[in-house]
């Protein structure tokens, strides 16, 4: 039997419809993709050229130059931008498993009145829409701060508070969700033994739950770097945006910069799919297991 | 739980209930506060602020705003960019239904592709998994003005060049900014990004399902096809449709999507742009609040028909 025969043997049509589909979606996924990446690397005369070019002549900085060199006449001082998404971040991811550590821990634990009443009340969380929840966040915040003398906007703090309503309801599932499936025979050993309920939390609950401490952390990091409309309602002044209004001020600057807002993406995305693969199994079982809002 | 719980009714100090009660009020209050102090306080205020005449010049002084009754609603029904006025001008009403449910319908639609596809083991199967998630997990502002730069209207856009270079068009267009092609793309858009949850979803109920079936139906002589129709589909019906009812929502509520693909412009204006735009735009919160309010409304209303419908049926 010849080598076409085997081919023509092994390609049968369910085969065949399966690789065509297959091939769409990746196609579909991959090639936006790769053309940010590639995108970033190109220089003016081929973003704006007459054709495009699909393969940039060569691996460009210009853009990146653009974003990061102070002595480009076009320069964005992104890296202050970054630094103010980190600032945003981590603090909510923190705060947010610190949190959602002990209120997670009462619900999949402890006995108490109110209980349900309390989660349903969370739960609601789902159905606000976030613009719904901006009027008057920012009209109390504008009202409180008038008083105690500090700005609604520019001010990173309270972007990180609102960040910590939106995410503690799902991470508060998603721990409770965990903690239930740690024996309660270990720390009712424990407590026998005569350790106190936070010296159980501590030394018992907290270490076998790690993993899905991390895909917490991870998951309300993402938000906080991902998250848009707070940001632009929030933020005035350049110097205190947030990457996603930076990126979005430089697409909309009159001289196209499309490779500019390519490499300001590209820096974005990478740390987040990065987090994403290393993570890859414990954030699926979180995003399944919450269902993240998104 | 009951079985968790009852060593401690063996405990010798009277009252444990109580003292359990009380430190896990102590432990969720933080959260609780934050949540309720930041969201349903919030709603309830929004509320208020719909029937009262809150501008950026009283802003500071929001509690002896005016009431203006139901004005700021007559003036978000009567609004251009709000009401229907034939099928060339939706308005946000209109648009913002006839988007969610198509947008939807196509996310789930592709996530149960995606899922059937990656039901069954093969070489390779976990790295694609991972792949596919990628538009759901990387930032809304990257994929959004990449696909602004796909799209673009100038011939070095990729879309405009690839259907020059096919001979399909003469001259570049304007996707994003023609009338209809634009809330194509949009809902376009929104399932290739939200598809990849519909998938996790509905892979996760695809993997539950008693393999012993198929065998059954196998034995039977039922094809690819029956076996699909009438052993798949019914196991996943209810997972489709809770995962219909939350993208729903989801995608009723979008603010970033649209607002970065086309501002709202185009025909592609829905009800949380217009939202932004009233308060923070216009600075009329009032009004504002009062199409937020409006949409939150029309969600009640799909609420209440799914739990009287889909629910009900599938019980």
């Amino acid at each position: 039997m010849n080598l076409i025969d085997r081919l023509a043997q092994s390609i049968t049509w369910p085969r065949f419809l399966f690789a065509l589909v297959l091939m769409f979606f990746l196609t579909s996924i991959l090639f936006p993709f790769y053309w940010m990446v590639s995108s970033s690397f190109k220089n003016y005369a081929e973003i704006g050229g007459r054709e495009a070019v699909y393969i940039p002549g060569a691996l460009r900085l210009e853009a990146y130059r653009e974003l990061f060199d102070p002595n480009d006449p076009h320069y964005w001082n992104f890296g202050s931008n970054i630094v103010n998404s980190i600032k945003v971040a981590v603090p909510t991811a923190i705060i947010a498993v610190i949190l959602s550590t002990l209120g997670a821990y009462a619900i999949a634990r402890l006995r108490f009145r109110g209980k349900g009443f309390l989660l349903n009340g969370i739960l609601l969380v789902y159905l606000f829409p976030g613009v719904l929840l901006i009027i008057p966040l920012f009209a109390m915040i504008a009202r409180i701060g008038s008083t105690l003398g500090f700005g609604v906007q520019d001010n990173l703090p309270i972007l990180i508070v609102t960040y910590l309503a939106q995410t503690l309801p799902v991470a508060l599932y998603m721990l409770a969700n965990y903690f239930r499936t740690v024996p309660a025979e270990i720390e009712q050993a424990a407590l026998i033994d005569g350790c106190s309920r936070f010296s159980v939390i501590w030394r018992v609950t907290l270490p076998l739950s790690i993993p899905a401490l991390v895909s917490v952390a991870i998951y309300t990091f993402m938000i906080a770097w991902n998250e848009f409309l707070y940001a632009l309602v929030f933020l005035n002044s350049r110097d205190m945006f947030t990457m996603p209004i930076k990126i979005s001020m430089i697409f909309n600057d009159p001289t196209p910069r499309l490779h500019v807002v390519m490499a300001a993406s590209t820096v974005m995305t990478i740390p987040v799919v990065i987090l994403f693969l290393a993570l890859q199994r414990f954030l699926t079982e979180g995003l399944t297991a919450g269902g993240v809002k998104g | 739980m009951k079985q968790q719980n009852t060593w401690i009714s063996f405990d010798r100090w009277g009252g444990l209930q109580a003292r359990e009660s009380r430190l896990a009020w102590m432990l969720i209050s933080p959260t609780a506060l934050i949540v309720f102090g930041l969201i349903l306080f919030p709603v309830i205020f929004s509320v208020w602020i719909s029937f009262h005449d809150v501008t950026l010049r009283n802003l500071n002084d929001v509690f002896h705003a005016p009431f203006v009754g139901w004005d700021n609603y007559r003036n978000v029904i009567n609004d251009f960019a709000f009401k229907f006025q034939g099928l060339r001008q939706w308005g946000a009403a209109v648009t913002s239904v006839v988007y969610s449910f198509v947008a939807t319908a196509l996310t789930v639609l592709l996530g149960l592709v995606a899922a059937l596809l990656l039901n069954r083991p093969f070489r390779g199967r976990g790295t694609i998994r991972a792949i596919f998630l990628f538009p759901y997990i990387a930032p809304i502002v990257s994929v959004a003005f990449v696909w602004r730069w796909i799209l673009d209207p100038r011939p070095s856009g990729v879309l405009n060049d690839l259907l020059m270079r096919m001979g399909i068009i003469d001259l570049p267009k304007a996707y994003l900014a023609t009338r209809g092609l634009a809330l194509v793309l949009v809902i376009i858009f929104t399932a290739w990004r939200y598809f990849p949850f519909a998938m996790l979803m509905i892979l996760a109920r695809l993997q539950a399902i008693d393999g012993t079936m198929y065998e059954a139906a196998g034995v039977d002589g039922a094809n690819a096809w029956h076996k699909f129709r009438h052993i798949t589909l019914p196991e996943l019906r209810y997972v489709l449709g809770a995962i219909f009812l939350l993208r729903l929502i989801w995608t009723f509520n979008k603010f970033d999507d649209i607002y970065l693909l086309t501002g709202g412009g185009f025909g592609t204006n829905v009800l949380p742009i217009l939202t932004y735009q009233f308060s923070f735009r216009a600075f009329n919160f009032g009004k504002g609040a009062a199409t937020a309010m409006i949409l939150l409304g029309i969600l009640g209303i799909f609420m209440l028909v799914y739990t009287r419908t889909v629910m009900r049926e599938s019980e």
